[in-house]
């Protein structure tokens, strides 16, 4: 008999972000089937599935049935806010928590495996990308919780000690799409670039909002005053529609990526899901959570947390963004960011990727004001990160 | 209050973990190991060497006084109480040694971060807060001075008392002095001038 684990996938399918949330489920189910129909994996793997609407507040009970259930590992949660909800449920059910979404980084569960990006993995790259080529004069414009408000503190850090200046900081409750105020404010301060860490709804509003800005003044348009994001997903380019167009954006994935790997990879998924199927950093990472899950099961014989743990940062899991690795002192995975901007035809052009991948640090000890690691423009000499020369 | 704390960075520090070996010695280190500090675990007894760490984290549970190589309550870096046992007397020694912040046992993977930031900030707004007061109890010594300046002033000039006040402030302005010292060279020069006239 075939010897079945239950593995926990709860991400919102519905509410104010269930774009992402449904794509980082079809992430996880993906792999899921995968595993399931590979018989080099002597086991099945059994999705239990919840569905917390988007509320921060139903993650923990789900979390806490899915456990009863059976799963020694959940695959979820798509805002910070909602991982912090279920941090206590896998402590006390002596589980892990897989989390395969960019974050703003000052934690370090030993319940958690993190395959998202952290800030020295998104928005310091990002950052070295943009002030350079746009100015030092920014606008912030978030979501009203904590990945908008510590994401724009290190943005207002990395403004500051580049000689820069935040033109404003603003938040928007999650789920509203009143932008008016925030365009308003924007088209009176003239920044330089924006950052939106906006999500869901919010930051589609905002984004077509910007676009009809732009329409009005050239001096709007994403060649000269671009929003740029740390979360924007293909799954989401079809919603905003062409609004989009033009504007910059950092992930550790995008489904242009052109390799060999990531074709095949999109090849398997487009087989399983329709062939229009567009895959999303979301998917992607949450794939992987399930891969290098099922992977480091296999090799320990077991899901027991403490029997599979050791395995993980042991060796690299193959992945279409290249081969991961996990660190075992802070359970995050190490990435070579990309920077893209988006094109007609909603396709994220990959215009920058870092030469290697760089390791998380998620208390952004390695930050010293001009030192982290470079990330260089495509073809160009590496340069101190952030090191902004000219203006 | 206004507080700014921008983005912490310990990198470079290094921390003591006073406390016997232990799993809540080990949490902690490897939550420190994490944010980039350097730790090591030392037990029963602070040395001369120990002393020069950025910050101390101490088991209140076992803690004896005579532990720490300065007067209780005069540690010259932040320190972290860790709790086990809330019962008042181990809270009292705890405060006695004049904790910045504590942890609750048993230590898991947070918490270390948060108490590294609230007890650099509250060491510092202490030592700050002492500086002040040290410096005001000064100022309030020397008053006497100050009004003897005033009056000198009052004498010399012909001005009334408000007046006199007034233009002592714009000598120490203009000299870039406090008041305090102003007043001191003002009354040390009136005083020599008086035993002049005094003389002649």
């Amino acid at each position: 008999m075939t010897r079945r684990y239950p593995i926990g996938v709860l991400f919102s399918r519905r509410g104010p972000y269930a774009l992402l949330g449904r794509d980082a489920f079809d992430g996880a189910l993906t792999a899921l089937g995968e595993i399931n129909d590979d018989p080099s994996f002597p086991f099945e793997l059994t999705p239990l599935t919840g569905e917390p609407d988007g509320v921060a507040d139903r993650y923990q009970a789900i979390a806490d049935r899915l456990i009863a259930q059976g799963a020694r590992h959940v695959v979820g949660g798509i805002t910070s806010w909602s991982r912090k909800e279920m941090i206590p449920a896998v402590e006390k059910g002596d589980a892990l928590l897989w989390y395969p979404c960019p974050y703003e980084g000052y934690e370090c569960s030993d319940r958690v495996v993190y395959l998202g990006a952290c800030p020295n993995q998104h928005i310091v790259p990002l950052f070295a990308h943009v002030i350079p080529r746009f100015g030092k004069r920014a606008f912030l414009v978030g979501s009203n919780y904590i990945w908008g408000w510590e994401t724009n503190r290190v943005a207002r850090r990395l403004l500051d000690d580049n000689g820069g200046t935040v033109l404003g900081e603003r938040y928007l409750p999650l789920g509203r799409e009143d932008v008016d105020r925030l365009i308003a404010e924007i088209a009176e301060t003239r920044p330089d670039f924006i950052l939106n860490t906006l999500i869901g709804p919010s930051s589609y509003a905002f984004l077509r909002a910007m676009a009809v800005l732009a329409e009005r003044d050239p001096a709007f348009a994403p060649e000269r005053c671009p929003v740029v994001s740390c979360n924007l997903a293909e799954c989401e380019l079809d919603e905003i529609g062409p609004a989009a167009v033009g504007q910059i954006c950092t992930a550790v994935y995008f489904d242009s990526i052109d390799t060999a790997d990531n074709h095949a990879f999109l090849a398997r998924v487009r087989r399983r899901l329709g062939a229009a199927r567009r895959v999303s950093a979301f998917f992607a990472s949450a794939y992987m959570a399930v891969r290098v899950l099922a992977e480091a099961i296999r090799e320990a014989g077991s899901d027991r947390p403490d029997a599979i743990l050791p395995y993980i940062p042991a060796r690299r899991f193959a992945s279409p963004m290249g081969d991961l690795a996990i660190s075992g002192r802070t359970r995050h995975t190490a990435f070579a960011p990309l920077l893209a901007t988006i094109r007609t035809g909603n396709a994220f052009e990959i215009v920058e990727k870092a030469p290697q991948a760089i390791e998380a640090d998620p208390y952004l000890s390695d930050y010293s004001g001009t030192g982290p690691a470079a990330i260089p423009a495509t073809g160009r000499t590496p340069q101190p990160m952030l090191r902004v020369v000219a203006t | 209050m206004n507080v700014s704390i921008g983005i912490p960075n310990f990198r470079a520090w290094t921390a003591i973990i006073l406390h016997r070996p232990h799993d809540a010695a080990t949490a902690i280190s490897r939550q420190l190991e994490r944010i980039g500090v350097a730790s090591r675990t030392v037990w029963p007894e602070l040395g001369a060497v120990d002393a020069e760490a950025d910050i101390v984290f101490f088991d209140a549970d076992h803690g004896y006084d005579g532990q720490f190589p300065w007067v209780a309550g005069a540690a010259p870096m932040p320190l972290v109480a860790l709790l086990g046992s809330e019962a008042p007397g181990r809270v009292e020694w705890a405060i006695a040694q004049s904790a910045d912040a504590h942890l609750l046992k048993p230590i898991g993977s947070a918490g270390v971060y948060s108490a590294l930031v609230i007890a650099r900030h509250a060491f510092a707004a202490r030592n700050a807060l002492k500086t002040e007061i040290e410096e005001l109890r000064g100022r309030l010594r020397r008053r006497p001075m100050v009004a003897r300046a005033v009056i000198a002033i009052m004498h010399t000039e012909r001005i009334d008392e408000d007046a006199a006040f007034r233009r002592l402030g714009q000598m120490a302005m203009a000299a870039r002095r406090s008041i305090e010292d102003t007043a001191e060279a003002l009354v040390a020069r009136h005083g020599s001038a008086d035993d002049a006239r005094d003389s002649a």
